[in-house]
């Protein structure tokens, strides 16, 4: 240990005396609530995973009786056969628990939290106390999906989209009634947890950056979950009133989305004048940007470590922020592609569609770019680089059937069949959990100050790479027969039994890749007490977190003074320097010739700096009536 | 000596990873087989725990072989030279996974394509689809292919070597104002021709086409023809009932429903009248329970008990009286504004026929009207091409001629049973997945007729000569006519 980080300690000691409640539990440091975020983001996912197994042992064998369902489910799996009611129960809770629980606030909570402040040299977030919060609201969102699916009636079953009519009357479907309920509190807390992390992450990357960390020089991870969170601000207030709509409708007697709706053994009911219509308008206004701010995480990742480890500048640092700008404005104009048979104005679905189609040119900007990162690089295939070149496979071959469903004309037959199953999976779900397995291999010494094993971490990439192509390649194929989503068995339509071989292929590639998580997970937590000790900058990576002592928790991140950052973030392999790497936080002391003009400019005197982001501060001041 | 060992070790993990992959991907490749041969006998029951066994198995083998390679590192370490790189190690399998993955892509497209609709549309407009769906597959497909193969080809390529270092290369502008404006290009090409395609297939030219009514309802549908007088009667949710699912404006049903829920109000009045001594029933029952200590035998029995007892005594079973008494007499007071209307009621629907199969001819132009009683469904006829959502409070539609008859496509597929179905595909419920009506597509006018002939009118024509002989006297026996449903 060297004694500055002793001093450091010695000083954090002495500022706050730390308890196990405020160190480990209420703690306000980022990288405790990042790693708060990751621990409940893998159990969620593990529980969201075998949830899925469930139900794709349904759909392979029909008929069958499994011990297991009736030992996991109980009156909802007598005699182990799966409750028609539960199983869309599943299929609900799977989709929330990936989209919203795993993939929005595990991937971009661990991260941002982790690396904001670490990678523009703060000492903490803007507010480490809303950052607690964020957490602990996340927490009890989780609990409470978890404890709706206990209850009697069952959990939420309308899809992870609750569509109303059917999650507002709990006379349609049995899980429209407590679970919905429950389903409707875990997602307003979420939301809550979401905007608070938010705003933190935006005024942290907008004010609080060190000297010479200029917008141009951050690393495009801190981009991404940038633009990620203005996203979430945007979107989530909207998702937020759609939901107090539909609890008006559910508990007050409000007719926002019900209209004209006769029930069996009810009768007519009193609302009228509603529209259905208009929920999915508001739902999907959120769920469209929901759908980046689960994979622009992933991408910012990918870029960070795809560079690192080719040892290779990233190809076209501006190229890559214009894309994600682009992407990130598009996506608020393209919701309509979900709706485009929902008895929508035709004409509003061409709009719709030319908008969805022009998202894949900054799409295939950034695969261009990460190509051409690899080419000509010296790759270095550690587990988090594979990870992210699965990602970058992933997001190629799921982003091409994108230009099918953003397609008005193509999406009358393809809407709601097993080849959007395919896209999403591809595109969004194992696109962007590999970015966060990436991440996690990637940080993991940042985080534990200790090494995952790398050899585990090859298998468990190239076993689930593997079957996640298994699983969901032949998807497009069912999709393109016509085979609809969310059918608890299809043995009752003749047309589809030729699909029961290639269910029984993709429910045991899901096993087998179920199967692999569990490598990851003794890799993981094996790792956190017993791995190897790390090395401060284990990668020979350019960002400022691998300056932060890595060897001892210091909440202030650096002792003394805060580093001051001279270039880019990806000077790797500069031909007029020995090593391969030429970190941020080192100053020049050779002053070679410079090469990239705009990137190798010495540090700016801290004026400039300040001058340039002070603009946005004096907006945000104005706007709420500060100073 | 440190060359035998590097020869030794190197040959001996070569053999772990391919025995450690060809373990891990078995059951895969089995399963594989399995779908290249038709399924033989396959018994899941011994997937139950032995295949969580297998697998824990197998993830003890992949430990001992990571244990392997840290013995192998630490030799490295020792001897100071590298013995084998997991770079070049992972390089390698990125070139055997492409190998196989494009061998698994041409595999799935020749055997499952095949299953796959494309090329086979029962529709006009299906072709125009198809053609769409072809160019995007052409342009897609080529982008995949080349994209893809770079990706792993770069991954062994460029894999890890010691005494190299990587270009550095920031950007080029020419080459992303290329990669752009490339995909732009190709884009606008397909949003032109897919905007061509939409068009064309939401204007389909309504002039001469039949229209037919679907009509979605946890869980099933019906079909609704307009019978003789080629006009469908006026219907409102307000008016349905068991006996008149769809709602439609025949007079008899209604008043027959209004009294009904008159007689449910009165019902529900006397119920709440008798509140306060049921209320004393159901706690003297729940004592009764209690005190006899049958709560742990009867657990069901008892919560019910209890439930109702509690509601009783908070009042919340008479509130939930006043509720449905509130929701009937709403809709008794709908129902009454409409019955003034006599645009409405102008026996319109009497010959509507309410089908429980779609009947087509073929070449005919049709117009579909959806609509929807309880939650949103889907329409969906993939031979068809043809999906719309059916949403309750609103019509929608969707226009298709079909060209291909039931009885072509049997011959085509060489299956006598095939039949066409219209399937829910927008989740609804439980039984969400059977929820279907048989399509059929006859080859002429003359078959259709004989089947329309033979499904019953909503209201069986009374008499003609009774109706004509006195018209005034006999509206009470008209007001109740007999329904027919199917």
């Amino acid at each position: 240990m060297s004694t500055a980080a002793l001093h450091a300690e010695h000083e954090a000691h002495h500022e706050h005396k730390e308890s196990f409640i405020s160190k480990y539990v209420f703690s306000m440091d980022h990288k405790m609530i990042s790693k708060q975020f990751l621990i409940t983001g893998i159990v969620m996912g593990m529980i969201g995973m075998i949830m899925s197994l469930l139900f794709r042992l349904q759909l392979a064998w029909p008929d069958d009786q499994f011990s297991i369902i009736e030992t996991l489910l109980g009156k909802w799996g007598v005699d182990g056969k799966l409750d028609p009611n539960f199983y869309m129960g599943l299929v609900t809770i799977h989709g929330t628990i990936m989209v919203f629980y795993v993939l929005t606030a595990g991937l971009s909570g661990t991260f941002s939290n982790l690396l904001i402040p670490l990678q523009v040299g703060a000492r903490d977030m803007a507010s480490p106390f809303m950052n607690m919060l964020s957490y602990w609201f996340f927490f009890m969102s989780s609990v409470v999906l978890l404890i709706s699916v206990g209850v009697e009636t069952g959990p939420a079953s309308g899809g992870w989209t609750v569509y109303p009519p059917l999650s507002a009357l709990d006379k349609a479907m049995p899980g429209s009634g407590l679970g919905m309920t429950l389903w409707l509190v875990a997602i307003v807390l979420f939301i809550v947890s979401s905007l608070l992390g938010g705003i933190n992450y935006i005024s942290t990357v907008l004010n609080q950056r060190t000297k010479g960390m200029s917008m141009n020089r951050l690393p495009l991870t801190i981009w991404a979950f940038f633009f990620t969170a203005v996203l979430g601000l945007l979107s989530f207030p909207v998702l937020l009133g759609a939901g107090l709509f539909l609890i008006f409708d559910r508990s007050f007697g409000t007719s926002f989305y019900l209209s004209d709706i006769y029930l069996e053994g009810v009768g007519a009911l009193e609302n009228i004048g509603g529209s259905p219509v208009l929920y999915q308008h508001l739902f999907w206004f959120l769920g469209h940007p929901e759908v980046y701010i689960i994979l622009m995480p992933a991408l910012g990742i990918t870029s960070e470590v795809i560079s690192c480890n080719a040892r290779k500048p990233i190809f076209g640092y501006t190229a890559m922020i214009i894309s994600l700008l682009g992407i990130s404005f598009l996506s608020f104009i393209v919701w309509g592609h979900h709706m485009f048979i929902t008895g929508m104005n035709p004409f509003l679905g061409s709009v719709f569609m030319i908008l969805t189609l022009i998202i894949a040119v900054p799409s295939a900007v950034k695969a261009f770019n990460y190509l051409t990162t690899l080419w000509k690089g010296n790759l270095r295939f550690t587990p988090a680089m594979l990870f992210s070149i699965g990602l970058v496979s992933f997001f190629i071959s799921g982003g091409l059937t994108g230009i099918y469903l953003g397609n008005a004309a193509l999406d009358i037959q393809m809407h709601d069949s097993y080849f959007v199953v395919a896209h999403f999976h591809l595109v969004m779900g194992s696109a962007a959990i590999f970015g966060m397995f990436a991440g996690i291999y990637h940080w993991f010494p940042r985080m534990y100050g200790r090494m995952m094993n790398n050899t585990l971490g090859y298998f468990h990439f190239w076993i689930t790479f593997i079957c996640a192509y298994l699983v969901f390649f032949p998807m497009h194929f069912m999709g393109l027969a016509g085979v609809p989503r969310r059918y608890y068995q299809f043995t009752l339509v003749e047309q589809f039994d030729v699909w029961i071989d290639v269910n029984k292929l993709i429910t045991v590639s899901a096993i087998v890749a179920g199967a692999a998580q569990l490598l990851f997970l003794y890799n993981f937590f094996v790792s956190v007490f017993r791995g190897k000790k790390a090395a401060q900058n284990p990668w020979g990576a350019n960002t400022l977190e691998w300056s932060s002592p890595i060897d001892v928790r210091l909440h202030g991140n650096w002792p003394g003074d805060l580093p001051t950052v001279y270039r880019g973030p990806y000077e790797y392999s500069r031909p007029d320097r020995e090593e391969d790497f030429f970190p941020q936080y080192v100053p020049d002391e050779s002053a070679p010739e410079v090469l990239e003009p705009e990137k190798a400019k010495s540090a700016p005197a801290e004026k400039e700096v300040e001058e340039e982001s002070s603009v946005f501060f004096a907006a945000i001041k104005r706007v709420f009536g500060l100073g | 000596m440190t060359i035998t060992l590097n020869r030794v070790l190197r040959n001996s993990l070569s053999k772990k990873v391919l025995t450690a992959f060809s373990l891990i991907l078995a059951p895969v490749f089995a399963m594989a087989a399995d779908v290249v041969e038709p399924p033989q006998e396959f018994n899941p029951m011994a997937w139950d725990w032995s295949t969580l066994l297998t697998l824990a198995l197998m993830l003890l083998v992949i430990l001992v072989i990571a244990r392997a390679f840290d013995i192998g590192s630490l030799t490295e370490k020792i001897s100071g030279k590298r013995l084998v790189s997991p770079h070049k190690i992972n390089g390698w399998v990125a070139i055997i996974f492409l190998v196989l993955g494009l061998i698994g892509v041409w595999y799935e497209m020749v055997y499952h394509g095949k299953h796959v609709l494309l090329n086979d549309a029962a529709s006009e407009h299906g072709a125009v689809y198809d053609s769409m769906f072809m160019w995007t597959f052409g342009f897609t497909f080529v982008v995949f292919i080349i994209t893809e193969v770079l990706l792993f080809y770069f991954m062994f390529r460029y894999s890890y070597d010691e005494n190299r270092k990587a270009l550095y290369y920031f950007h080029n502008n020419k080459l992303e104002v290329i990669w752009t404006v490339v995909p732009a290009i190709v884009l606008t090409f397909l949003v032109l021709r897919g905007f061509n395609t939409w068009s064309k297939i939401t204007s389909a030219d309504n002039e001469d086409a039949q229209e037919i009514e679907v009509f979605a309802y946890q869980f099933g549908w019906k079909a609704r023809y307009a019978g003789a007088d080629n006009k469908f009667g006026d219907n409102s949710f307000t008016f349905i009932s068991g006996s008149n699912p769809l709602g439609l404006a025949v007079e008899g049903s209604i008043d027959e429903l209004s009294q009904s829920l008159t007689d449910e109000i009165a019902a529900l009045e006397a119920l709440i009248a008798s509140a306060d001594d049921s209320a004393a029933v159901w706690s003297a029952r729940l004592k009764d329970f209690e005190a006899q200590g049958r709560q742990r035998a009867y657990p069901e029995a008892y919560k019910k008990i209890r439930e109702m007892a509690m509601d009783a005594e908070s009042g919340a079973y008479v509130r939930s009286l006043e509720k449905e008494i509130k929701r009937k007499s709403t809709n008794i007071k709908r129902i009454a504004k409409f019955r003034a209307d006599q645009n409405m009621f102008n026996k319109s629907a009497y010959d509507d026929k309410v089908v429980t199969e779609i009947v087509l001819v073929k070449n005919q132009p049709y117009v579909f009207k959806f609509r929807a009683r309880d939650v949103i469904h889907s329409a969906y006829m993939p031979e068809f091409r043809a999906q719309m959502n059916c949403v309750p409070g609103m019509s929608t539609q969707f226009a298709f001629t079909p060209i291909k008859s039931t009885d072509e496509a049997r011959a085509e597929k060489g299956n006598p049973e095939y039949d066409y179905y219209l399937y829910c595909n927008k989740i609804c419920g439980a039984a969400h997945y059977n929820m279907k009506i048989k399509i059929t597509v006859v080859d002429n006018q003359a078959q259709y007729e004989t089947w329309l002939a033979q499904q019953a009118p909503v209201v069986a024509p009374v008499e003609a000569p009774a109706v004509e002989a006195d018209p005034a006297s006999d509206t009470t026996s008209q007001a109740t006519p007999a329904v027919a449903f199917n």
